[in-house]
């Protein structure tokens, strides 16, 4: 019998053992091929697959914890050392053993079983072995000796198989020992490793993953526009300080302190970290020096009320203190800076809520005189007409007022605003109305020394107000009148027209037009808003000052007045640097290339909304923004300018224009 | 005087010397203004080899040499490669951009704000050096 059988196979020197079993009746040949075959098959099966045909592990040698590794560990080296026969034979001489036992104790087949899932013992990796002792079974499996696969064997032997589930098994990661269940995942050498381990590597093939992943269509475009909008160009590379801060941003979790770094650095990284939203309580230290004379968060919207609390105790010094978003300060917050901060001058807080009337009347009694610029924007409760007046009592020395979307305020804080001696930059935007005698008189008696004056959204101001703004203020440089359907082009006229002020650096005249849906043109005749005739007017008065100019939303601006201003040949405006043309709808590709070559200093266009801008050829140290029709993104092509020597270069006139048609 | 050197070496305060070209050196306002033969001003460099010259210019002009005494050698090498990586990608589009290591990024961001600072005023300088 064993003859026939070992006919075509590499005979190995006999055991004692295997001999001793040959008397008893049991071919060790025999238990070594159905041990073949049902490896075999579990690799068929795929891995972890259940295990109900009924395999089992062979419970070790009677040994337990590190001696089982000890011996596996041999086993796995001996295995890749000895001959293929002789392993065989040795993982027969173990099954053999076992069998004896199982024998010699008599247990019947289904308690062997049980006793295979409750792994006694140190699973022998050895994968699925056959039920011993079953006589039917063998002479089937006999049949299967002719299905010898020599690769498979080889593969078998170096390759060590899955325990089963109720094993255990050492980590191949931690080496620590686990009992091996369905779900355990394979390491990177093949191993099974433990549930903490497997987490762990699931967590990183994640990560991966995610890091891998195909970005959604489109969002390589809208980087760049993004890019755009902020003003980094697109052209080669960028610059050193830039990506030195990317870098910082990106890891900001790592970054434990900032150093000697210069004030204006500080500044940039918290701007950086404020629109990354990382400005948290755990980064807040970063920016905290005790020798800081100003404090800049821009958005403070996760510090906590003792944090606040912090920046004024680690920086008792601050003058400058800018807070945005500042949801979470709270009165006793407020208390704290003024106990603190005796130096404080300047003061810009965003969307306070938190902070009390009264709180706010007794910053302005305690500040006084020492106050001199404040800003506050997005307060809805609190900050009431009689507080502005009490500021407007006791703070002297103001010289610069924002007040934003203060939803309290109203006719009685501009009246009271009206009488603040040194006052210079005034910023208003109320939600209440305003009556124009107020107004009035406001730029009555500050106008002469005001620099600066931006009054948005007053909706009923007419021209009586452009008049006084014309006959008082002589030393503006700003000027904002915007979101208005009052006043007329006329009156803008009147105004430009032989005013003594200086020309104007910043002119913003945005949205002033009448929205009727009845009449959606607005009325022709007499057009409400900055129109040709103002333009026109604005240019001749400030054009050669000018730096920037928002017209965006005059829709009565006509294609005459914008050619004359920007496409006559001898137009030079040397100072322009910021011009947002949106949504007047006369601009198109003349106009713009116009601005391009009458505006040397330029750095950014806003076109949006402007649909008869087409292809254009775009300077390369300007960035065009918001162009309807543009696709691909305009084409930017000119001279390139070195740093240091020669200053700008021309506008290469003969370059491609491209554009992608809609 | 004869032609410019091509080359420029930078020396950081721990005594490496980086050999680079004069045009990629050049991307920084305040080398620039070092190497140029027509300045002349207070040398800032530092106060061993300060010399206030009257026809020469610096004397980094002279020898074609910066020293940055609050620049290391780390930080000095990163530098000289950004200057190569910048003049390689100078007009290039979506450039890939140069790997910074963390580490290293804060004391480089320092540097660069240093290099690239537009204004050479003493006072600057002078602050530059004592911080």
């Amino acid at each position: 019998m064993s003859g026939r059988r070992n006919g075509n196979r590499i005979r190995g020197p006999q055991s004692a053992l295997t001999d001793f079993l040959a008397a008893n009746n049991i071919s060790a040949a025999q238990i070594r091929d159905d041990h073949e075959r049902r490896q075999r098959e579990a690799r068929n099966n795929g891995e972890g697959s259940s295990t109900a045909a009924g395999a089992e592990a062979t419970p070790a040698i009677g040994e337990d914890g590190a001696d089982e590794d000890v011996v596996e560990r041999d086993e796995e080296e001996e295995e890749r050392v000895r001959v293929e026969s002789k392993k065989r034979k040795r993982k027969g001489e173990v099954e053999a053993l076992e069998k004896i036992k199982k024998a010699k104790a008599g247990k019947g087949k289904g308690k062997e079983e049980k006793g295979k899932w409750k792994g006694k013992g140190k699973g022998k990796a050895q994968g699925k072995k056959g039920k011993k002792g079953d006589p039917d079974e063998d002479d089937d499996d006999g049949d299967s000796d002719d299905d010898f696969d020599p690769d498979d064997l080889g593969r078998d032997m170096y390759k060590k198989s899955r325990p089963l589930p109720g094993q255990f098994e050492h980590c191949e990661i931690c080496s620590k020992r686990f009992t091996v269940t369905p779900y355990n995942i394979e390491g990177p050498d093949g191993g099974l490793v433990c549930t903490p381990c497997g987490k762990e590597l699931k967590k990183d093939v994640k990560a991966e993953k995610k890091s891998a992943a195909k970005q959604p269509q489109g969002r390589k475009r809208r980087k760049l526009e993004s890019d755009r909008l902020d003003g980094l160009v697109n052209r080669g590379a960028k610059s050193l300080q830039q990506m030195c801060i990317e870098t910082v941003a990106k890891h900001h979790d790592d970054v434990e302190e900032l150093g000697d770094m210069p004030a204006p650095l500080v500044e940039r990284l918290s701007q950086i970290f404020s629109k990354q939203r990382v400005l948290k309580p755990k980064t807040l230290p970063l920016f905290l020096r005790p020798d800081l004379q100003s404090v800049v968060l821009h958005d403070a919207a996760y510090l906590e009320a003792d944090d606040y609390k912090q920046i004024f105790a680690v920086v008792p010094n601050v003058q400058k203190l800018v807070l945005g978003n500042t949801c979470q300060m709270k009165d006793e917050a407020m208390e704290y800076m003024l106990e603190r901060c005796l130096k404080l001058k300047h003061v810009q807080l965003y969307a306070s809520n938190l902070v009390s009337t009264e709180m706010w009347e007794k910053f302005f009694t305690v500040m006084g005189g020492r106050l001199e610029s404040l800003a506050l924007k997005w307060l809805d409760n609190a900050l009431e007409d009689e507080s502005v007046e009490i500021m407007a009592r006791e703070c002297r020395n103001v010289r610069r007022l924002k007040f934003k979307l203060c939803r309290r305020l109203g006719e009685r804080a501009v009246v009271a605003i009206a009488t603040l001696p040194k006052l210079q930059h005034l910023s208003l935007q109320l939600s209440r109305d305003v009556s124009n005698e107020a107004l009035i008189s406001l730029v009555e008696q500050r106008g002469p020394k005001l620099l600066t004056l931006s009054l948005e959204k007053f909706l009923d101001a007419d021209e009586t107000l452009l008049s006084a703004i014309h006959d008082h203020c002589r030393s503006l440089q700003k000027l904002r009148v915007s979101e208005n359907d009052t006043v007329t082009d006329a009156a803008f006229t009147s105004l430009f027209t032989a005013w003594p002020n200086p020309p104007l650096v910043f002119a913003d005249f945005n949205a002033t037009r009448d929205i009727d849906n009845n009449n959606s043109d607005g009325p022709l005749e007499d057009p409400i808003g900055l129109g040709s005739a103002g333009f026109t007017a604005l240019m001749a008065h400030s054009g050669q000052a000018l730096k920037h100019l928002d017209i965006s939303s005059c829709r009565h601006i006509d294609i005459v007045a914008l050619s004359e201003a920007f496409c006559s040949p001898d137009a030079v405006y040397p100072a322009l640097e910021y011009i947002n043309v949106s949504f007047c709808s006369r601009v198109d590709t003349e106009v713009v290339e116009g601005i391009f070559k009458a505006c040397p200093a330029l750095k950014k266009l806003v076109a949006f909304g402007c649909f008869d801008v087409g292809a254009v050829r775009v300077p390369g140290s300007v960035v065009l923004i918001g162009v309807p029709r543009a696709r691909e993104g305009i084409e930017q092509f000119g001279g390139y300018f070195d740093g240091g020597g020669e200053g700008m270069q021309g506008l290469e006139i003969g370059g491609m224009a491209v554009e992608v048609s809609a | 005087m004869a032609t410019l050197s091509q080359f420029v070496t930078l020396v950081s305060s721990d005594d490496f010397s980086f050999i680079v070209l004069r045009s990629a050196a050049c991307l920084s306002g305040v080398i620039r203004r070092m190497l140029d033969p027509a300045c002349i001003i207070f040398s800032h460099a530092s106060l061993l080899y300060s010399v206030l010259t009257l026809t020469d210019g610096f004397v980094e002009a002279r020898t074609n040499t910066c020293h940055f005494e609050n620049i290391s050698g780390m930080v000095l090498e990163k530098v000289c490669e950004y200057m190569y990586y910048n003049e390689k990608h100078r007009d290039g589009k979506d450039v890939p951009d140069m790997d910074i290591p963390p580490e290293l990024c804060l004391e480089l961001l320092m540097a660069s704000d240093y290099l690239d600072s537009a204004c050479p005023s003493l006072l600057h300088m002078a602050l530059l050096t004592a911080a």
